[in-house]
This record gives structure tokens, sequence and C-alpha cells, in this order.
């Protein structure tokens, strides 16, 4: 659900908890998926644009040596305005909205602490 | 008609310009955020999903609750408080709530005083400090409604920067909170500070913020 935010409506905490979006869970998932299938023209299908534009007319190969984990089951999905981080298992996928849906913005991506995650695709 | 515009002008002015300004803000704060969703390689997106977005919610609200807390200071200050010279303080030693007899309530209150003044008890003491209490709970209110708001803004930059969302009792203690929250209240104070010390020197004639243009500079609770 998307967050709704009435300024004249001065309210309610509910409201604002991070909305729990099937569709960003399912992109994520099925990027790793297609990652693990060996299908790159589907894994680069779900990449932002820039991220794409970035690994070029070799993406298809490339993605599928990312060293991207497997597909586990989706843990926590957290949706804040226009982007989205998925945990699936140890894995934390961002994404970002785009006219066509949820685009994966970053993957393979490793805690740093305070510091911004440690990705091995993004754009 | 008319008549209703001229006795509720300055209401109706106000009231209008805050709608006009209002709207200002939404069409410059949308050009910003789509900028910086263009920046981070985004797609920039419609008037009416940055309406409803946090990042405008956020901007809006860390305004309105430094002016409800600003009113609502003054008012409660003021009671109190005195500042020699200025038409915006009482006339010195007469500090303090005042006797029933002055504020017209209880046996005092006369046959054109609200309902609400000549009771006793916890409606006549609520009616006797409502606009204070109404300011301090809009603001109380527009904080935890910039605090929310706040937290799902910081959230999404957190996000776009590869970074870890905070929960909202975190984000409290985040300086992004605190820088929102203190750069409106040291305006705000700022603006009635100067407001009751240029107001004992400076005249503005016809405005009962105002002394009148002859008053002396040390008359107080004279309003023009």
């Amino acid at each position: 659900m998307r967050l709704l935010f009435v300024p004249l409506c001065l309210v309610a905490l509910v409201g604002c908890a991070p909305a729990d979006d099937p569709a960003a869970a399912e992109t994520a998932s099925a990027f790793l998926r297609a990652v693990a299938d060996r299908d790159g023209a589907a894994a680069c299908d779900a990449l932002a644009p820039a991220v794409r534009d970035k690994m070029g007319e070799t993406c298809a190969e490339d993605i599928l040596n990312a060293s991207l984990p497997a597909p586990s089951p989706v843990t926590d999905t957290q949706v804040y305005g226009q982007r989205a981080l998925v945990r699936l298992g140890t894995e934390s996928v961002f994404l970002g909205m785009f006219p066509g849906g949820w685009r994966v913005v970053a993957a393979g991506c490793t805690a740093r602490g305070d510091r911004p995650y440690d990705c091995a695709v993004t754009d | 008609m008319k008549r209703f515009l001229r006795e509720n002008s300055l209401g109706l002015v106000f009231g209008l310009l805050f709608l006009v300004v209002l709207v200002g803000q939404a069409f410059a704060g949308h050009a910003d955020y789509n900028q910086q969703q263009l920046a981070a390689g985004m797609e920039p997106v419609p008037m009416g999903r940055y309406l409803t977005s946090a990042s405008f919610a956020v901007d809006v609200a860390e305004n309105w609750q430094s002016e409800y807390l600003q009113f609502f200071l003054y008012i409660f200050l003021t009671v109190w408080l005195v500042q020699k010279g200025s038409p915006e303080s009482k006339e010195l030693g007469s500090e303090g709530r005042g006797s029933d007899k002055e504020q017209k309530v209880g046996a005092f209150a006369t046959d054109a005083s609200p309902r609400w003044a000549r009771l006793g008890g916890l409606r006549g003491t609520l009616f006797a400090n409502s606009l204070g209490l109404v300011m301090g709970t809009l603001f109380l209110l527009s904080w935890l409604t910039q605090s929310i708001a706040g937290v799902a803004a910081f959230n999404e930059e957190q996000l776009r920067d590869l970074q870890e969302p905070v929960t909202w009792a975190r984000y409290l203690t985040e300086p992004d909170f605190w820088n929102r929250t203190l750069q409106n209240w040291q305006s705000e104070l700022l603006a009635v500070a100067s407001m009751v010390i240029l107001s004992i020197y400076l005249r503005q004639r016809g405005s009962p913020e105002s002394k009148p243009v002859g008053s002396a500079h040390d008359a107080t609770g004279v309003e023009g």
C-alpha cells in the first residue's frame, strides 16, 4: 500500500509504517531467480535503466558473473516513496519505482554499518 | 456580503494568502523533488504523487509546528513576562492571570460573555486557557506529523544512497530531525524577539501591533 500523507489531517502513526509491497518483493525474487536460471536477458530486464546502461551490451552475460546469491525466501520488504529495500535471507536488493513498475537499483549488497552498502551490481 | 468581507478582511486575506503560498510551495517542491529524481537516475513523478508523499508532508509540517510553538509560547509567556515599552506586553505590574473581575469570569461575567466564561470547574478552566491549549495541541500534532513524515522521507533518501533505513524512534535522534526542527524554532524566536523589541522604538501608524505614533518609548501595553 502506498503511503498517503495528508498534511491537513495531522495524523496516524499507522499510516507511516513502511509499506510491505508484494510487487517490490516479487521483482527482487524474479531478478535473483533469473540469474540462478542463467537467464541473463530476463535479469537485465529487471534492472533500472541507469544500471542497465552502465552494464552496456554485455549485460546479459556480465550479470550472470556478478557473484549474485541464489534466491532465498523474502524476509522483509520496506517501501518508502519511490524506493524499496527487499531482504531475501542475507541478501539485500534495492529497488526504485519506474513507470513500468519496480526495477533493481542495486543487488549483491554487503552492509557496512552506517556507510552505504557495498553492492556488486549498481549504477 | 460586502459587509462580511470588510468585517473579516484580515482573516480572509491571510487565509487566501496561505492557500496561494501553499500552492506555490507545492509547485516548487514538486520541481525540486523531480530534479532529485532525475539526478538519481529515476523518473519524474506526477504532481498528485508528490502531494501525497512524505517529502511534501514533512516540508509543510516542519514549518507548521514552529509557527504553532511560537504562538503557544507567546500566549503563555506574556501572561507572566513583560517588556517595558512594548505594545506586545501588558503594563508593568500587571503580570499574572488577572482577577475574575478583570477577566469577566464567573460572577463577573456579563450578558455578552461566552457561556463557558460564566462556568467554574473544568469547563471554565478549559475555556480560560483555550487559546494557548489549542495552539499547544496543534504544535504537538504538527511536530508529531513532522516526525512521522520525516522518517519516511529520510528513509527514502537512505535507500537512494544505499543506506539502512531507520525506525521512528531512531529518527528522533537523527540530525535530520533536529536540524529541521531547530532551524524553524530559531527563526520563530528571532521574529518574536524582534517584534517585542523593535515595537518599543518603531511605529506603524494605524496598526494595533504598534503603539500610537506619538506614544513615548517607555509607554507599555499601549496599542495604536
